[in-house]
């Protein structure tokens, strides 16, 4: 841990050589997902609901969702950009030292620009909650909590996928990026918004439905899919099993790691 | 059982391209083609010893590098160093392992290189006094003091290859891997650079196995020497009997005053003019050297004379050229 920490510190300090670089990119950030927030407004003042949600319940969901993927780029840059250090050699340098492989992965990069990802989307949930009157509880906390910490690590097993495709192949493949990026995109609305096959996408393959959404249709009072509570608790566990699912596979991956020529 | 040891060491890779011909199908078909980039070779290593590995590009030096580091997991074939399996227990490996790739950095690029040798205290989890001891020492014997607080981007080469060195000599490896380490570097920073890994080796018995083009570098450090050769281990022995089998010729150049006639020297000794000067080329195993200077004395009255020996490099170029490479 003390390791992860000062590699994260060392990293911070790169970043700080250049500063002017550092805010202007935060501030493209902050104006690229503002913008997504705002075509969510429009969207939802034009049309009050979608399905049996509201306009305010639908912005909990995109801002919680927003957060996390934000969150993610930023502490997990290491593993979604990890496709690079295979090609550059920086994976090798890593191999040369005696740590866990997915930490120093991990405390390779981060990426601190997302602040402004994070910041709209804590806003957009301060925002919905004002508005909702969410009967606050301890278990309602905890599973918005719960929602959050089953996304940050289902989004990493996703980054993961890349990350070991591109063990055996130079040029990683986009198609994962319907997974990420377009998971993002869908699972910003409730799944139950959704036809069959993409629910079944998003509730099987990457379950964004059962570790970031049926904890958070709970808080809202309308639980999906009308699962019993216990295991709207367990639901959102599928997050972190399918990162350790995915490091296994990674780890697989390494075996074959062929390194580049010097 | 000796340090390191590899057995039949072999390392393929499999590399699809696209067919040359066959029209459409080129799309989708892909051929295979079978790379040996290391082919059963078998060495060892003792504690304190300093081996250079040489051979072409493409022979197969980096790919051992990296399976004796770990880097890559062998097709075939084992090695242990200090009975250890480098690809299976990694992390305890790496541990006693320095390695510096002289194209490669492995600080960090945007901070003060204190900063990195701090990260590399907890990377190593060492001792604070330890690892303090040992920064002054290296501090000092690299000459870094006055840089220190600068970011690796800001250093020459030659300060970053120092760098670099005490990155991967701070925590104390029983081994270390150069590859290249003198590349780039100006003659006052090769010369320290050998001077100072003599001295680890020689002080802390410190093993080193290291890759090189540059040819002095291995006349300076190395006693022992493998040839690599298309993934094969061609040579493994003596570097002064490897010379010695390839450094037949010799010459002497010398300039006359006045006339000198040359034309009755022997068709051993093969002659070229260039300028005043005439170069005269033989092997010492054909005619002794006695006897060509008795015939050069006998030519005219000489002004100069120098005998030299061949350079390395072009000793190297025949022995690849005798190998087949």
């Amino acid at each position: 841990m003390r390791y992860l920490y000062h590699a994260m510190c060392m990293n911070l300090k790169s970043i700080a050589q250049y500063r002017a670089s550092f805010l202007m990119q935060n501030i493209a950030q902050f104006v690229m997902v503002g913008g997504e927030f705002l075509a969510v407004v429009v969207l939802m003042t034009r049309f009050t609901s979608a399905g049996q949600w509201s306009a305010d319940e639908i912005m909990f969901f995109w801002g919680v969702m927003q957060f996390t993927f934000a969150l993610c780029e930023c502490l997990g840059r290491g593993i979604s950009t990890f496709a690079y250090y295979v090609g550059s050699g920086d994976f090798d340098t890593m191999l040369l030292r005696p740590r866990p492989l997915m930490q120093q992965v991990m405390g390779h990069r981060l990426d601190p620009r997302r602040l402004g990802g994070m910041i709209v989307g804590g806003g957009a949930i301060a925002l919905s909650c004002a508005r909702l009157n969410i009967p606050w509880t301890a278990e309602r906390l905890g599973l918005t909590l719960m929602a959050a910490v089953g996304g940050f690590f289902l989004i990493l097993g996703l980054f993961l996928i890349e990350a070991t495709v591109s063990f055996f192949s130079v040029r990683s493949i986009e198609m994962v990026n319907v997974l990420t990026y377009g998971g993002r995109a869908t699972c910003q609305y409730p799944s139950d918004l959704y036809p069959r096959p993409l629910r079944i996408l998003f509730t099987w393959v990457a379950p964004f439905a059962l570790s970031m959404h049926l904890p958070i249709s709970y808080v809202l009072g309308k639980p999906l899919f009308h699962v019993p509570t216990a295991l709207v608790w367990l639901a959102p566990l599928a997050g972190p099993l399918f990162f350790l699912m995915m490091t296994r596979v990674w780890h697989v991956g390494v075996r074959h790691y062929r390194s580049t020529g010097t | 059982m000796r340090f390191l040891e590899a057995e039949g060491l072999s390392k393929t890779y499999i590399r699809r391209c696209k067919p040359k011909d066959g029209g459409i199908s080129r799309l989708w078909k892909r051929d295979t083609q079978v790379i040996n980039a290391l082919q059963d070779a078998s060495f060892s290593v003792d504690e304190g010893e300093l081996v250079g590995l040489i051979g072409p590009n493409g022979a197969g030096k980096s790919t051992t590098v990296k399976l004796l580091t770990g880097i890559l997991t062998p097709t075939g074939g084992t090695c242990r160093v200090d009975g250890r399996v480098p690809w299976l227990e990694r992390r305890e490996h790496v541990r006693h392992l320095g390695a510096v790739f002289g194209q490669r950095t492995q600080l960090w690029w945007d901070v003060p290189i204190h900063d990195s040798f701090l990260l590399l205290r907890d990377v190593y989890s060492m001792d604070k006094a330890a690892w303090q001891r040992r920064l002054d020492e290296l501090v000092d014997a690299l000459d870094l003091e006055e840089f220190l607080h600068t970011p690796l981007r800001q250093l020459s080469l030659g300060q970053r290859m120092r760098a670099e060195l005490c990155g991967s000599l701070l925590h104390q490896p029983r081994l270390l891997f150069l590859d290249e380490p003198t590349i780039g570097l100006d003659a006052v920073s090769k010369l320290k650079l050998r001077a100072f890994l003599k001295e680890e080796n020689r002080q802390r018995g410190t093993t080193i196995l290291l890759t090189t083009h540059d040819m002095e570098d291995m006349l300076a450090l190395c006693q022992r020497v493998m040839v690599l050769g298309r993934g094969k281990l061609l040579y493994d022995g003596q570097l002064d009997a490897l010379l010695r089998r390839y450094d037949t010729v010799h010459t002497l150049r010398c300039t006359f005053d006045g006339q000198a006639d040359l034309s009755r020297l022997p068709a051993a000794i093969h002659q070229e003019r260039d300028g005043e000067a005439y170069a005269l080329t033989f092997a010492p195993a054909e005619i002794p050297t006695r006897e060509v200077l008795s015939h050069v004395l006998a030519c005219g009255t000489i002004r100069e004379m120098t005998l030299k020996e061949q350079n390395i490099d072009h000793l190297i170029a025949r022995m690849y050229e005798e190998m087949q490479l």
